[in-house]
């Protein structure tokens, strides 16, 4: 089930597309290792709020990708001074968002080039 | 049930503690940006979700979350059917009915048919084996061909060579007994592999001059019969068939001989056969075991080397062979049956190897045939077992629609439900696999007992090792999906379509039916056949009158009798029975009727020549006592019995059976001709034919009567004969008598081999009974199997309809009509099932046709009979809902759901 991403117009919701999230998760990592509630928060910072996740979805996806060897994680203490596991980058997990990033703007530039044509033929 | 927590990926507790954390970073943040505490915790949790889906969704990323799912399913299928004890009980007894039928005969095709030789590589053992146009195949070899072959170590890495030798005399310490021998060539163990487990057995050194060697190896299980295991058994000196030797070794229980089904007791070498069986040695005469290339007497196999294939073997052994076979033509020069057709027949043989892994194959060749066909008979009957259960399940699952529906609404995955219910199936297929396996075990030796001969009971060591824990363990998964899978979708989909139309559970159910009645149908008929084959193989005049009379052996010459003895020995015998009250006549043969053997030669008419392609025909010989055919009441067609005047001195008598004198007279008599036998004893002297006999059985009842000629064994002494009595009382109560009677002439004369003709008549019928009443049991099971199926769906039926037949009762059809039309569906259903039966039962019983006597495969009779019989089965569980059906009262049936 690919987690539900809201937009600030809660009309607008739409489903990601199955992996999108594990993108974004070891995508925001490479910035180095946080804590569950870091990364929701970063993900949501870095697309400028137009990505809402619901925080609890970021959790069995953590699982996934650690049991995967994408990344691992070790309890520590947060800025905030509070007990929060911490997950960072493997190294294959690195070689994972590289392919994955290569691919991914692959398929938004061919989406992006039907949808343009489509487009144009209609007006 | 939880797994234990170091089983698992990660405790929920560690994933708890994470989204607690979780959740007061959120609240933290919120708090920072200014709004109240009640709204910051309440919109952290409104952003996070449901943290119990967020844990159920992470546990499902869990691998072993799957075999925690699984003892879940495990454990509920457990209490659901400790619930329900009878439903329970039916289908474990079914399966393990069903199942360890299966497993019983499989065990036993495993062990007869299949398993190799317990002895070092049996893959690269071979048989090896002549064939000839005039002979045929012939599994025996004489010494100087044997000799040959040894030397062929190119292609082999060695060859040896043994010989059976029947109720041999075993005496210790004074005390006499029965075993079965073997004369065996010295590398006999070594190339196999089989080490003595105490002392040694029959090495290479042993193979000296004839007469030089008496040592001999025991058998483990006679070790335990006669010695109770004593370690001192080696070096200890005994008496075989009046002549000593000296036990050297013990072989391992699991060795048995080549022979599967057969056991060796004691193992002589091969040079000692004069020691042991004089009369059949011959030495120093043109018939010496050692010297005649015409005397076949040894069993020969080998070990290819690895890598030589069998044809690449043949291809190196044949010219040496043809060698041998050219000099052995010619060493016939003087002998009195040499003629140019015996030495062309001698040329022509040719070398046949067979693989030899799997020891001989007299029990294999016996029962290879009706041990598959009770195996597709109890494959059948499982299927027919099968489908009741799928349609109990159905049922089943009809009951339970409220659980299934409970546990749907409450968040059961339909995927979820169907494992659990197939785990349930797979659960009730090894219940009844695991009983099937301990009824297995116990049928497999009623099993052996049914196909044991009384003279040579079949011994193999049945047991379930490890291919029939395997074959069983597949078996009863496979039946459980079989019977499984389908109800097990059905009942999660029934909840989906509220409106309840059970349609295609009837339709699933009416096929079950229908399938049993076709299935039943196809062993009903093959049952048919094969019990009329055996009552027409019983009511079959067999040439002689196997009631009232006994028979019992003796072999005066293995205790000490000399030749010349013999004929006034057995006349004393024959005196004294006749002596004692009941006894009707007595008499002797070398062969009694049914005993499976005679020898057999060529036949030469005085002043006939016989056309190039008789000239090899041979007839079958039979040395008998005075009154031979008034005792065993073989009709004589043409002239008199022999009596005791035809001895030795006497004019040389002999008698035809009614096909040796149609194949060398015709229509004319041959009384008063003269024949002669040379082959036979090297004795070339004319007989006289004195009278005609109706044709007898020897080898089994289906046998075509072979030519036969009678002499009198008074004119021909042999030792080893086979007394036949006639009584006027029960044969069995004259036992005791008859034995003592040898006895009181001599008191170290052992007797073996007492019984009855009728038992001996019985025994040539085993296979055919063992096949008749197994089939016939399990046709008998299905079919009662295919009624109660037949019976519940119909029943189940009539009370789905009871609102609906309330309904026409009221609109005032008759309880008949109602009846009928019950009625009508389930002969509909039996009536298709009759359909598609009668094709397959046709098609079975023409792969049966070689099993059957005395009817066709099609017998319209039988075909008839078993129609009749599978429909009025159907009639009768059709019958019984139809009454109830009838008896719906109008009123209370409309109240009715």
């Amino acid at each position: 089930m690919s987690p539900r991403v809201t937009e600030r117009n809660p009309e607008d919701r739409i489903q990601l597309l199955q992996g999108t999230l594990d993108l974004l998760i070891l995508q925001t990592l490479v910035f180095g290792p946080c804590h569950g509630h870091g990364i929701a928060t970063g993900i949501e910072r870095t697309s400028e709020e137009v990505l809402l996740i619901d925080h609890g979805s970021l959790y069995p996806a953590l699982q996934r990708l650690e049991r995967a060897g994408l990344i691992a994680s070790e309890w520590g203490t947060s800025d905030k001074n509070r007990r929060a596991r911490f997950y960072k980058l493997t190294r294959s997990g690195r070689a994972r968002l590289a392919a994955e990033t290569g691919k991914w703007e692959k398929m938004v530039r061919a989406v992006g080039r039907i949808l343009r044509a489509r487009g144009e033929e209609a007006t | 049930m939880k797994l234990p927590l170091w089983l698992r990926w990660r405790s929920d507790r560690e994933l708890d503690e994470e989204i607690q954390a979780h959740l007061e970073l959120e609240i933290q943040n919120n708090l920072d940006r200014g709004m109240p505490p009640a709204e910051a915790r309440f919109a952290a949790l409104r952003t996070f979700g449901n943290p119990t889906r967020v844990r159920e969704r992470a546990r499902e990323n869990d691998l072993l979350t799957a075999a925690e799912g699984l003892l879940q399913d495990i454990r509920y299928s457990l209490r659901t059917l400790r619930k329900s004890p009878t439903f329970t009980l039916v289908v474990v007894a079914s399966l393990a009915l069903g199942i360890g039928a299966n497993t019983a005969i499989f065990s036993l095709i495993d062990t007869a048919l299949l398993k190799m030789l317990p002895v070092r590589n049996p893959e690269q053992l071979v048989q090896l084996k002549s064939i000839s146009p005039a002979i045929g195949l012939d599994d025996a070899f004489g010494y100087p061909a044997f000799k040959e072959l040894r030397g062929a170590t190119q292609v082999f890495s060695g060859v040896l060579a043994f010989r059976k030798l029947y109720d041999m005399d075993f005496e210790v310490d004074g005390h006499g007994g029965l075993a079965n021998g073997q004369l065996v060539s010295g590398e006999y163990f070594s190339l196999l592999g089989v080490q003595a487990i105490l002392g040694r057995t029959i090495l290479p050194g042993d193979e000296k001059a004839p007469g030089q060697s008496p040592v001999a190896v025991i058998g483990y299980d006679y070790w335990r019969e006669r010695f109770a295991l004593d370690p001192e058994v080696v070096g200890k000196k005994i008496v075989l068939n009046n002549s000593p030797f000296t036990i050297v070794g013990v072989t391992p229980p699991e060795f048995f001989g080549l022979e599967p089904g057969a056991r060796i007791d004691v193992s002589v070498p091969l040079n000692m056969v004069a020691q042991v069986r004089p009369d059949f040695a011959a030495p120093g005469t043109p018939y010496d075991v050692f010297t005649a290339p015409f005397r076949n007497w040894l069993y020969v196999l080998a070990r290819l080397k690895p890598g030589v294939a069998k044809e690449q073997a043949l291809a190196n052994l044949e010219p040496i062979f043809a060698r041998t076979r050219r000099e052995s033509a010619e060493g016939l020069s003087g002998l009195p049956f040499d003629s140019p057709a015996v030495r062309r027949a001698f040329v022509a043989t040719k070398l046949q190897l067979d693989s030899g892994g799997q020891g001989l194959a007299t029990v294999r060749a016996r029962f290879s045939k009706p041990l598959w066909i009770v195996m597709a008979v109890v494959a059948l009957l499982l299927i027919v077992t099968c489908a009741n259960i799928a349609n109990l399940l159905l049922a089943r699952g009809n009951a339970r629609q409220r659980e299934i529906a409970v546990r749907l609404a409450i968040g059961a995955s339909r995927s979820r439900l169907i494992r659990q219910l197939v785990v349930e199936s797979v659960l009730l297929g090894l219940g009844g696999g695991a009983f099937g396996l301990l009824l297995a075990f116990w049928a497999g030796r009623s099993l052996l007992l049914l196909m044991s001969h009384s003279r040579a009971p079949i011994l193999l060591n049945v047991h379930p090792d490890g291919t029939v824990l395997i074959f069983t363990l597949s078996v009863s998964l496979f039946t459980a999906l079989l019977f499984g899978i389908v109800p097990a979708c059905r009942a999660a989909q029934q909840t989906i379509r509220t409106s309840g139309k059970a349609t295609s559970r009837s339709t699933f159910g009416n096929a079950l039916v229908v399938v049993q009645v076709a299935v039943s149908l196809v062993l009903v008929m093959g049952a048919g056949l094969l019990t009329r084959t055996l009552v027409n193989l019983k009511d079959f005049y067999p040439g002689f009158n196997q009631d009232r009379v006994l028979l019992f052996s003796v072999n005066p010459l293995m205790t000490g009798y000399r030749e010349s003895q013999l004929v006034s020995l057995y006349e004393r015998l024959l005196d004294r029975f006749n002596a004692i009250p009941g006894v009707r006549s007595a008499t002797f043969s070398v062969h009694s009727p049914l005993s499976a053997g005679f020898s057999s030669t060529q036949l030469n008419v005085q002043g006939y020549r016989p056309p190039s392609d008789r000239e090899l025909a041979s007839v079958g010989v039979e040395a008998v006592g005075p009154e031979y055919f008034r005792t065993v009441e073989t009709t004589v067609l043409l002239g008199r019995d022999f009596t005791a005047a035809d001895r030795a001195g006497g004019p040389k008598v002999s008698i035809l059976n009614k096909t040796a004198a149609h194949f060398y007279f015709g229509d004319t008599s041959p009384i008063g001709r003269r024949v002669n036998m040379p082959g036979y004893r090297g004795d070339p002297s004319w007989l006289e034919i004195v009278a005609v006999v109706e044709d007898a059985k020897y080898h089994d009842l289906r046998e075509q009567a072979a030519p036969m000629i009678y002499i009198p064994l008074f004119q021909s002494p042999e030792s080893g004969v086979t007394f036949e009595v006639r009584t006027g009382i029960d044969p069995a109560s004259a036992a005791t008598a008859l034995i003592n009677a040898i006895k009181a002439t001599d008191s170290r004369l052992p007797v073996f081999g007492v019984k009855t003709l009728r038992s001996q008549l019985d025994d040539s019928l085993l296979q055919e009974r063992l096949v008749a009443s197994l089939s016939s049991a399990f046709g008998a099971l299905a079919l009662l199997l295919a009624g109660v199926g037949l019976y519940g769906l119909m029943a189940y039926s009539v009370n789905r309809r009871t609102n609906e037949i309330g309904i026409r009762m009221a609109l005032g059809a008759r309880p008949v009509e109602i009846a009928r039309m019950v009625l009508r569906e389930t002969l509909l259903l039996a009536g298709l099932g009759l359909a598609i039966g009668i094709p397959a039962s046709m098609i079975a019983s023409r792969l049966i046709a070689s099993e059957l006597y005395g009817l066709k495969p099609g017998d319209a009779t039988t075909v008839l009979l078993a129609i009749l019989v599978t429909s009025g089965i159907a009639a009768l569980a059709g019958y019984l809902p139809a009454r109830r059906a009838s008896r719906v009262d109008p009123m209370i049936a409309l109240r009715y759901e």
